[in-house]
C-alpha cells in the first residue's frame, strides 16, 4: 500500500523489480530504450495534488524531477554482494521533487540481473511490467509503442461519471470503511520507519499434492496461509486475539493485455479476521473468498476505485480518515499475489529471464508484507520488513509456513 | 482456439458462450477475447476475475460454488465451468 507523504518523507517508498538473467545485459541498449522512450512519454515527478477535490488530476515533471533516469552498471563479485546491492537500491529512498522517479541498474558478474528501483506510489507491479515491456519493444522495433501505437499513459483514462456519482460511490466506500473493527488491529507494532529489509526465496510445487489442484493459487489461500504464519508469532507473543485487518489490492486492469498504462490502477479490499480463525487454513480460506465476493456483490470495491481515484490515491490518507484511529495502527500485516511475470518479457535485451521478483519497501505501518509472484515455472515469495518489527527467526519461520500451506519445495 | 463444438447445440455449449460472453465483455482487454476452450490462466483471470465468474455463475444460475467444488477440473475454462454447472443441475 502506498504512503505517499513527500512532505515527510522520512523512510523508503521504494519498490524495486528484480529481473535475472542468464547472462549479462548490455547497460547501454538498455539506456537506448529509455532515451527513446523518454522522447514520447515524458516522467512525472510526482502525483500532484488536486487544488480542489474536482480539481484535474495530473502528473507533472518538475525541471530536476523530470530528468532521465540513470542508467547505471554494477559488478558483484559474490551472491552476498547482490543482495547487498538489492538492499541498497531497495533502501536508498527516492524523492520525486528532486529527482527522476525511477533508477534503472544493470548487474552483473556473480549474478546478472536488470533492477528497476521506482517510488511506489508512481507504479504497481503491473505498470512496472508495462514499463519494461515498452522498453523492450523499443529496443527491437522502430515503432514507438507495442500496443498498436497506443501513446503510453501514465494514469488511466478519466473517469468520465458525474461527479455527484464519484461522490456518491466515495462515501460508500467511506461508509463500508466504517464498518472495519473499530479496535486498532494487532499489528506488527508502532514503527516509526527505518531500514527495508527483505528475504526472498524461491519454490516449485510439490509433485504431488494432498490439496486439490488450483486452491493454492487464489488470493484467499495465499491469505490465510500467511495469516496462519502470523497468527502463530502473535501467540507467540502473547498478544490478545484482536482482528487482524489487511489491505488487499486489487489490480482493475483488464485482463489479457499488459497494455499502456504505468500509473497505479489499484482499488483496495479490507480482508479481516482474528488470529485464533487462522489455525484452520482452509476454513479461513473460505471466510476470507466470502468477504472478498461480498464485496463484489456490494459494489465495494467499485466503489473504492471511485473513491481512490476521487482522492487521488492517497489509500493509507483515505483509510485514517475513514477509521480515525488516532495514534492506533490501521493494519496489521501486508500481502499480496503480485501478478505473474508475463510469458511476453521472457527474453530481455537480448537475454533470457530465469527469474524475476518484486521487492516493495513496506511503509512503517503495518511495517510487513509478504508477497508471492511466479515466473519461469517457479513461485517466489518475497518477505519484506522494517528492521525490529520481527526477528530473522520470525522470518524464517513465516517462509516455512507458508512453504507448507502451499505444499512447495525449495527450488535448485 | 477451435471448440470442436457446434456453437450453440447443446446445453454445455450454451452455457459455454454465455459464460464467455460475460468474461469478454467484464474482464477481458478490449481486442483480446476468450473461446469457450480457452483456459483461464494463461489469459490472465485473476482470484477476483474469477470471483467475479463465479457471482455471475450465482446470478446466472442460482447457486455458489462451494469450496470443493473450486478444483481445476472445474475452473479452467468457461467449457469446463459449463460441464460443472449442467453436472452441478443435473445433481439437484
Amino acid at each position: 500500500m502506498a504512503l505517499h507523504s513527500p512532505g515527510t518523507l522520512r523512510s523508503s517508498s521504494n519498490a524495486v523489480l528484480v529481473v535475472q538473467c542468464d547472462g549479462a545485459l548490455d547497460a547501454e541498449r538498455v539506456r537506448g530504450s529509455l532515451e527513446r522512450f523518454l522522447q514520447f512519454c515524458p516522467w512525472p515527478a510526482a502525483r500532484l495534488r488536486r487544488p480542489f477535490p474536482w480539481g484535474k488530476l495530473h502528473w507533472a515533471a518538475s525541471r530536476r524531477g523530470g530528468a532521465p533516469p540513470s542508467v547505471r552498471r554494477r559488478t558483484v563479485a559474490t551472491a552476498e554482494e547482490f543482495l547487498q546491492t538489492l538492499d541498497a537500491e531497495v533502501n536508498t529512498g527516492i524523492d520525486p521533487r528532486r529527482e527522476p522517479p525511477m533508477r534503472v541498474l544493470c548487474v552483473d558478474g556473480a549474478r546478472d540481473a536488470l533492477v528497476l528501483t521506482w517510488f511506489h506510489p508512481l507504479m504497481d507491479p503491473r505498470g512496472a511490467q508495462n514499463l519494461l515491456r515498452h522498453l523492450l519493444h523499443l529496443d527491437r522495433d522502430p515503432a514507438p509503442a507495442p500496443w498498436g501505437n497506443a501513446v503510453p499513459r501514465f494514469i488511466r483514462a478519466p473517469d468520465t461519471r458525474a461527479l455527484r456519482e464519484r461522490g456518491q460511490l466515495a462515501r460508500q466506500s467511506m461508509a463500508y470503511m466504517q464498518t472495519l473493527p473499530h479496535a486498532a488491529p494487532v499489528s506488527a507494532g508502532k514503527v516509526a520507519g527505518g531500514r527495508v529489509r527483505f528475504r526472498q526465496a524461491s519454490f516449485v510445487e510439490r509433485e504431488s499434492t494432498a490439496k486439490p489442484a488450483r486452491t493454492t493459487q487464489e488470493i484467499w489461500w495465499r491469505l490465510a496461509v500467511v495469516g496462519n504464519a502470523m497468527r502463530r508469532i502473535w501467540e507467540q507473543r502473547r498478544v490478545p486475539d484482536v482482528a487482524f485487518v489487511l489491505p488487499v489490492a486489487v489490480d482493475l486492469r483488464p485482463k489479457g493485455e499488459v497494455g499502456p498504462t504505468f500509473g497505479n490502477m489499484l482499488a483496495f479490499h479490507f480482508a479481516r479476521f482474528k488470529p485464533s480463525d487462522a489455525a484452520d487454513v482452509p476454513r479461513l480460506a473460505s471466510m476470507l473468498r466470502e468477504q472478498m465476493a461480498s464485496a463484489l456483490r456490494e459494489g465495494q470495491i467499485e466503489a473504492n476505485d471511485a473513491a481512490m481515484d476521487f482522492l487521488q490515491y492517497r489509500p493509507l490518507a483515505f483509510v485514517r480518515r475513514a477509521l480515525r484511529r488516532m495514534g492506533g495502527e490501521i493494519f496489521s500485516f501486508n500481502c499480496a499475489d503480485v501478478t505473474d511475470f508475463p510469458a511476453a518479457l521472457e527474453q530481455c535485451f537480448g537475454r533470457r529471464v530465469v527469474n524475476a521478483y518484486h521487492i516493495p519497501a513496506v511503509p512503517p505501518r503495518p511495517g510487513i508484507g509478504v508477497f508471492f509472484n511466479r515466473c519461469a515455472g517457479r513461485s517466489n515469495l518475497v518477505v519484506a520488513w522494517i528492521d525490529g518489527v520481527v526477528t530473522d527467526n520470525d522470518v524464517t519461520q513465516i517462509v516455512q509456513t507458508v512453504r507448507e500451506g502451499m505444499g512447495w519445495i525449495d527450488a535448485s | 482456439m477451435s471448440t470442436g463444438h457446434s456453437p450453440a447445440g447443446t446445453e454445455p455449449d450454451r452455457i459455454a458462450l454465455a459464460l464467455t460472453a460475460f468474461v469478454n465483455a467484464n474482464i477481458m482487454a478490449r481486442g483480446r477475447t476468450v473461446e469457450p476452450d480457452d483456459e483461464f490462466e494463461p489469459m490472465g483471470i485473476d482470484s477476483i476475475a474469477l470471483l467475479k465468474v463465479l457471482l455471475f455463475i450465482e446470478s446466472e444460475f442460482g447457486f455458489w460454488m462451494p469450496d470443493e467444488d473450486l478444483v481445476a477440473e472445474n475452473l479452467a475454462s468457461p467449457r469446463a465451468l459449463a460441464r460443472y454447472i449442467c453436472r452441478r443441475r443435473g445433481r439437484s
